[in-house]
């Protein structure tokens, strides 16, 4: 297995300049949240990188890159139909290699010496398939996330056999459909917004971009789980946390998790707790 | 092991399904309470549910009907309070063990094995609803609504198709869901109630059909007869509005929804908390409603779901309450996402998801339907079966059946069109107008399956085996065939198994059916859990329509007939019916059509047209000019103008017939209005209530000694049994029957006389309690060749039925004379002092109910406080029809009536040698005329000798006691403390033998002066100023809309007979008779035990009939 390119699709309707937010990393660096995503999918040992953009927001976002803008190769949605077809736009680009893809609303910190993506990427080449990174979630955050739903591969910790993949379930269907033994009762695993999917997923997508009508939104999770019914597809508890930077206040709690992690953490720390001190 | 455990453990069915009665008929006492003790060791130990649910019931069924029977004659003992304490407050473990303890400590006796009975059959019911609470809990899918702790957390979300306004009236689109009604072809004996499905899934089978149903003469044709709606609103409450029961609310704060007795919104709440768009979780969060809707609908937004029956009566038999649940159930679960199809009808897995949660509903809501109501939810014909459990499920281990059952939707393969057109065609449905509580059969059918008496259980064989053969004639087609088969199902099994599950206007419908139509009458068709509401008969297609009016006629006549002696609730209906094949069914109605019923607007218009206009929001605006347009353009429907200007305008304030005919009723029933004024004066000043019933604190009670009762359970000597014949034989007796009351407690407050009405069968047919007395004295007097008088005494209530019913039935033949003894009193209900309602919650021993019944009380309680309050406490209560705002004013003053209206008088003109009365009362049915019990009363001189019985569990209401060192009968509202009537072993049967020379004595009269109606009266009311007044609280139903009853107590007083024996001047004796003389039946529930134990056999053997 050879996974040497990365898609990031950045293009869905409220999210076209969430990447280009400003931050200061784990250095105290001051960066942008593009640059954070770029820098994590690097860490995965690939070598392309393109981005699904809205269109007119490459030069943005390039800008926003910084030094690594060079390895960028952008792709603007015109006429969007939703995440599938974003990532369907990269079927080109990805070839008829197994591709890294990672959303551009997410920050991702690892709990472990290897980053998220890293962890995933290990999987993938040691299993030779494809793999999600998943994350055990509330059942309150359902109407947020893909949920997949499958069974624990035995003697393999935090990793999952994928049966099937359902976007924002409610919590009936989750706990009907989607219950993974194991798991505390009423936590699901959601995905985590990173993957090495096989190339078959664009042939997937596009049977999908045919059978729906035109103007249709094209939804990522079914398509999923019709690759799970077709070619082993495994889950990952990724050692780590996700931070959506599309919800209201996410900036700000994807920040502090950086800082709090990074190495002016007692800095970051002494001013929170004052900050909490003073306020009535 | 023992043979009975055997029993519960064994793998085989026929050892599992040996009836208890094989086993114990034959034990000794000793061996009884040995089979007793092995029985309940193994219910402690044993960690399988349904076999320590039968082997309570089977401790139930020993302590109720074989300990009894192996205990001597004059066997009586002592109920611990403790115990009973632990009984009302539902710790049945606790109360079983404080019984064996006084068993142990005591030895059995007729007192402890009533109170085991009781405990053993509570705790096996509680530990059954445990486990159907636990398994709807943890259906996949109803979980996570318990979990939810916060409004934050919900996680549901509104589909976009309802979020999206448009430039209706109504602003945004409106969800419309129609659902039919179900009706079962057979249920094979009751088989779909939860409890046996669950422990006994391969005989749990139902063939049900969907319908829609009209009402005849009023609907045109038949449509689904429920219609839910669902719609966004602009302010952020939750709106429930029940068109039907004319009732709406706007629920700003969380707690609201889960009060359910509040208002008549009580199933629309129930389905907003089983489709988790409020989860039970949320119960105790006492946050606004805003915070609820705002993640799952959108800032400032609001819900509102509507309900609406087409005039479907309540009672119908067609599971109306639990298709509207499931009805609601759909429409919010496809508006949330939780079903897959918005519109349309259901996929299969939906269709269960939503059967799971009516269930959770029901549960909440405190009904317990079957589980095969939900029928409508689904198409046409099908067969649902009980399922057994397999690993991985929540029942696994623990029952043997799942909690939901399959369903198996017949095709035209199964039913040909022309089958189904012919049932249509054939079958006629009706409601007959009785609406009674089915609960008790259920109960009923819980125990005697897990009994497994031999001819019940060879009953609910037959039942499934008919099942099949009625499934083999609706699929040949041969309508006729069914018939038969429904019509041996509910003359066969169902009524071996439940006796009472038939009546006597069923009875009679059906042979007049079947004296009119003969071959062309094809069958009787039982709806649900009994008769008498909703039923199905079956005629030849050609005289369908002849048989619809027929019935129509025919049912309102026979309902004019008995609606003194059976709890009518409504006038009967026929109905047009057709089989609905979608099942339940949406629509989006969008920019076009998105506007509720016009009953909607009628019930919510007039309000939005008092309110301040700045109140409205934009959206009720715009439905209101959209109204006024209509109004404008001449298309506002003409009943709709004519309901809301019948809202709108103020209505005329006139003197109604009710009213009048109460101010007569007072008026010729001899009210006084003076001692009424005095009453509620008293009342308000505390100086009479509830806690001034009862004696001082410091009264000595305690029980009486062998030498204060006379023991006759072991027989009488012959020279009193000679001495009472030769006074039976010379014409010195006559008997007087105490028929004055409506049952209350018989009908649960339906105001029929108890007296007329026909609540058991007897010699082949159903008889009443008038003619089970009359027919005694028939026997007494043919025995002693003697000419009993009999009297029944009668009040406002019954005065007038029981006189024509006497009349049309000439006495039933009896050839001595039969008098009827008018009230001469009567008194005014009045509302309950809010003082009075809290000291009958609070400080009166009451029963703890199930966790979510009790819920629903205490809510109730609450809003009845509000009642009383709001209508003004002590004011006269005249809400209802005026039979039911006026009250008798206690037994005590039977007596003194006879003195007053000069029954008395000729009773002794025509009958000169009369010097006895024997007085009991209606449901004392054995209590007879007996020479040996008369024959000591003569020898003891007494004035007045009373009949007592030894206390069981349920006989309540006081006892015979020493009160400050005198022997007399005390009534439980007057005993100081709960626990006092807990120490008297002798509980009173009121039947009295009175000297009447002796009687008119105290009353200071004698014979010649009862002709003296001035002296009469003032002797009766100095008399009766010696005697307590008490407030008492009664139940009364208000009925209203399509046979909807409301409960309200009502304050009310009385004297009572027992106070005679506290005078000193009254010469009392007491006598000890046995059980079956002295036992009362207040309540139809204790019919089945009362069959079971003989003591209905020992009443007959009193009868000539």
């Amino acid at each position: 297995m050879n996974i040497r390119r990365a898609v990031i699709t950045a293009a869905g309707p409220g999210q076209a300049t969430l990447p280009l937010q400003q931050i200061v990393d784990g250095t105290g660096r001051q960066t942008t949240a593009l640059e954070m995503i770029i820098t994590e999918t690097l860490s995965g040992g690939v070598d392309d990188l393109c981005i699904v953009v809205s269109p007119g927001q490459e030069a943005a976002f390039r800008q926003a890159a910084g030094s690594q803008s060079d390895r960028l190769t952008f792709l603007p949605q015109s006429d969007p139909r939703g995440y599938g077809d974003a990532l369907f736009r990269a079927r080109e680009f990805v070839g008829d290699d197994h591709f890294l893809h990672l959303v551009g609303d997410h920050l991702y910190l690892s709990r472990s010496e290897d980053r998220c993506v890293k962890q995933l990427v290990e999987i993938a080449h040691a299993e030779k398939c494809a793999v999600s990174g998943v994350q055990p979630t509330r059942e309150r955050y359902l109407p947020y996330f893909g949920v997949v739903g499958g069974t624990p591969v035995r003697n393999r910790p935090n990793l999952y056999e994928v049966q099937s993949v359902v976007e924002k379930p409610t919590p009936t269907q989750a706990e009907q459909e989607l219950t993974v033994s194991g798991l505390r009762s009423g936590h699901y695993l959601c995905l985590f917004g990173i993957h090495v999917l096989p190339p078959t997923v664009m042939d997937l997508l596009g049977d999908a971009m045919q059978e729906t009508q035109p103007g249709e939104s094209i939804p990522l999770s079914p398509i999923l789980s019709r690759l799970a019914g077709q070619e082993r597809y495994l889950a990952l508890e990724v050692d780590g946390v996700r931070y959506d930077i599309g919800v209201q206040y996410g900036l700000l709690i994807a920040q502090l998790a950086v800082a709090l992690k990074g190495s002016d953490r007692d800095r970051v720390l002494t001013d929170l707790v004052e900050l909490l001190a003073t306020q009535t | 092991m023992n043979r009975l455990i055997e029993i519960i453990t064994s793998d085989k069915d026929s050892v599992r399904n040996t009836a208890l009665e094989t086993v114990c008929r034959d034990l000794s006492g000793s061996e009884l309470l040995e089979a007793c003790q092995s029985l309940d060791r193994f219910r402690r130990e044993t960690t399988n549910l349904y076999q320590r649910v039968r082997a309570l019931f089977f401790l139930s069924s020993l302590y109720q009907d074989y300990v009894p029977r192996s205990l001597p004659a004059a066997s009586e003992g002592h109920i611990p309070f403790e115990g009973y304490t632990h009984l009302l407050e539902r710790r049945f473990r606790e109360a079983v063990d404080s019984f064996l303890d006084q068993q142990r400590d005591h030895g059995p006796d007729i007192a402890t094995a009533s109170a085991l009975a009781v405990a053993y059959q509570k705790l096996g019911l509680q530990a059954l609803a445990n486990q159907v609470r636990r398994s709807v809990r943890t259906v996949a899918g109803n979980r996570w609504m318990f979990r939810l702790g916060h409004p934050a957390e919900h996680p549901l979300r509104m589909r976009r198709e309802l979020l999206r306004p448009n430039a209706t009236p109504s602003g945004y689109p409106i969800l419309q869901e129609t659902t039919a009604v179900r009706m079962d072809f057979s249920h094979s004996g009751w088989s779909d109630i939860f409890f046996l499905a669950m422990d006994y899934p391969e005989g749990a089978r139902v063939l049900n059909a969907s319908i829609d149903l009209g009402v005849r003469g009023r609907d045109e044709q038949p449509r689904p007869p429920i219609e839910t709606y669902l719609r966004v609103i602009d302010r952020p409450v939750l709106r429930l509005v029940s068109i039907d029961l004319d009732c709406q609310a706007e629920i700003e704060q969380l707690p609201e929804v889960f009060d359910f007795a509040r208002d008549y919104l009580g199933l629309l709440k129930a389905a907003v908390i089983a489709t988790g768009l409020v989860p039970s979780g949320l119960e105790s969060c006492e946050q606004p409603m805003a915070q609820v809707l705002e993640p799952m609908i959108g800032s400032g937004l609001g819900l509102e779901v509507v309900s609406k029956v087409n005039g479907i009566p309540k009672g119908s038999r067609l599971a109306v309450s639990t298709n509207l649940l499931g009805s609601l159930i759909a429409l919010c679960m496809r508006a949330t996402h939780q079903v897959s199809s918005l519109t349309g009808t259901l996929g299969e897995r939906d269709r269960r998801t939503v059967a799971a949660r009516c269930i959770l509903g029901e549960w909440l809501g405190g009904s317990g339907g079957g589980w095969q109501d939900s029928g409508g939810i689904w198409p046409g014909i099908k067969l649902i079966r009980g399922e057994q459990t397999r690993a991985g499920d929540p029942e696994a281990g623990i029952s043997r059946g799942r909690l939901l059952p399959t369903h198996e939707v017949w095709g035209d393969d199964d039913v040909s069109p022309a089958a189904r057109e012919k049932l249509q065609r054939s079958l006629v449905l009706v409601h007959g107008g009785m609406a009674q509580n089915v609960g008790p059969i259920l109960e009923m059918v819980t125990e005697k399956y897990l009994l497994r008496s031999t001819a019940e259980w060879r009953a609910r064989q037959d039942a499934g085996r008919l099942l099949d053969e009625i499934m083999q004639s609706l699929r040949e087609g041969d309508i006729k065939s069914v018939g038969s088969g429904t019509t041996r199902n509910f003359e066969g099994p169902l009524q071996t198994i439940i006796p009472w599950c038939t009546n006597y206007f069923t009875d009679q419908l059906i042979q007049r059916s079947r004296e009119r139509f003969a071959d062309d009458f094809w069958g009787f068709w039982m709806l649900g859990g009994m008769a008498g509401g909703g039923m199905g008969l079956i005629f030849d297609p050609a005289r369908q329509e002849e048989a619809k009016d027929w019935l129509q006629a025919g049912m309102s006549e026979m309902k004019h007939d008995l609606e003194t002696s059976l709890p009518f609730a409504m006038e009967p209906v026929v109905y047009d019916f057709r089989i609905n094949d979608h099942g339940t069914w949406a629509t989006l109605l969008g920019d076009g059509d998105a506007r509720m019923p016009d009953a909607y607007y009628a019930l919510m218009a007039p309000n939005w047209i008092r309110a301040e206009p700045r109140q409205l929001t934009p959206l009720v605006r715009r439905e209101l000019e959209s109204l006024s347009d209509q109004q404008a353009g001449g298309g506002l429907p003409e009943r709709l103008r004519s309901q809301l200007l019948t809202r709108l305008l103020p209505q005329p304030v006139s003197r109604s017939d009710a009213e009048e005919s109460l101010e007569t009723l007072l008026d010729r029933n001899g009210f006084d209005p003076l001692q009424h004024e005095q009453i509620r004066a008293d009342l308000r000043a505390s100086r009479i209530g509830l806690s001034q019933n009862r004696l001082p604190p410091n009264t000595q009670i305690e029980d009486v000694r062998e030498q204060d009762v006379t023991e006759t359970r072991d027989g009488v000597d012959d020279s009193h049994r000679r001495l009472g014949e030769d006074a039976i034989r010379q014409g010195e007796t006559a008997v007087v029957t105490l028929a004055a009351g409506a049952g209350s407690r018989w009908t649960e407050g339906a105001g029929v006389v108890k007296a007329l009405h026909p609540f058991s069968r007897f010699a082949g047919r159903h008889r009443r309690f008038l003619e089970v007395h009359l027919a005694k004295t028939r026997q007494t007097n043919r025995r002693y060749d003697a000419s009993t008088s009999h009297v029944f005494t009668t009040s406002y209530l019954t005065d007038e039925p029981v006189r024509r019913h006497l009349a049309d039935v000439s006495n039933y033949g009896l050839d001595s004379p039969v008098l009827v003894s008018p009230g001469a009193a009567v008194g005014l209900r009045m509302i309950p002092m809010v003082r009075d309602l809290r000291f009958s919650w609070e400080e009166t021993a009451q029963e703890l109910l199930d966790e979510q019944q009790q819920k629903l009380r205490e809510s109730l309680r609450s809003a009845l406080v509000g009642w009383a309050r709001s209508v003004g406490e002590a004011a006269d209560y005249t809400d209802n029809l005026p039979l039911q705002c006026l009250h008798p004013v206690g037994h005590w003053y039977e007596m003194p009536n006879l003195l007053r209206n000069g029954t008395l008088n000729r009773l002794l003109n025509c009958q000169p040698n009369l010097k006895y009365l024997l007085l009991h009362n209606i449901d004392t049915l054995g209590a007879d005329l007996d020479a040996g019990l008369l024959g000591l009363h003569i020898a003891r001189d007494n004035c007045l000798s009373y009949e007592v019985v030894a206390r069981r569990l349920e006989d309540r209401g006081g006892g015979l006691a020493r009160i400050d060192g005198r022997t007399r009968l005390v009534e439980g509202l007057a005993l100081p403390r709960e626990s006092d009537e807990f120490k008297l072993r002798y509980y009173n049967s009121l039947t009295t033998w009175i000297t009447i020379d002796r009687l008119l004595e105290c009353f200071g009269l004698d014979r010649p002066q009862l002709a003296d109606a001035d002296a009469v009266d003032g002797a009766v009311r100095r008399f009766s100023q010696r005697l307590p007044t008490y407030i008492t609280l009664k139940d009364v139903k208000k009925r209203w809309g399509h046979g909807h009853e409301d409960i309200f107590p009502v304050a009310q007083f009385e004297k009572l007979w027992g106070d005679m024996s506290a005078l000193p001047d009254v010469r009392c004796g007491f006598f000890v008779v046995p059980l079956r003389r002295g036992q009362q039946l207040k309540q139809q529930s204790q019919l089945d035990s009362w069959l079971r134990d003989g003591s209905a056999g020992y009443v007959d053997q009193l009868c000539e009939w």
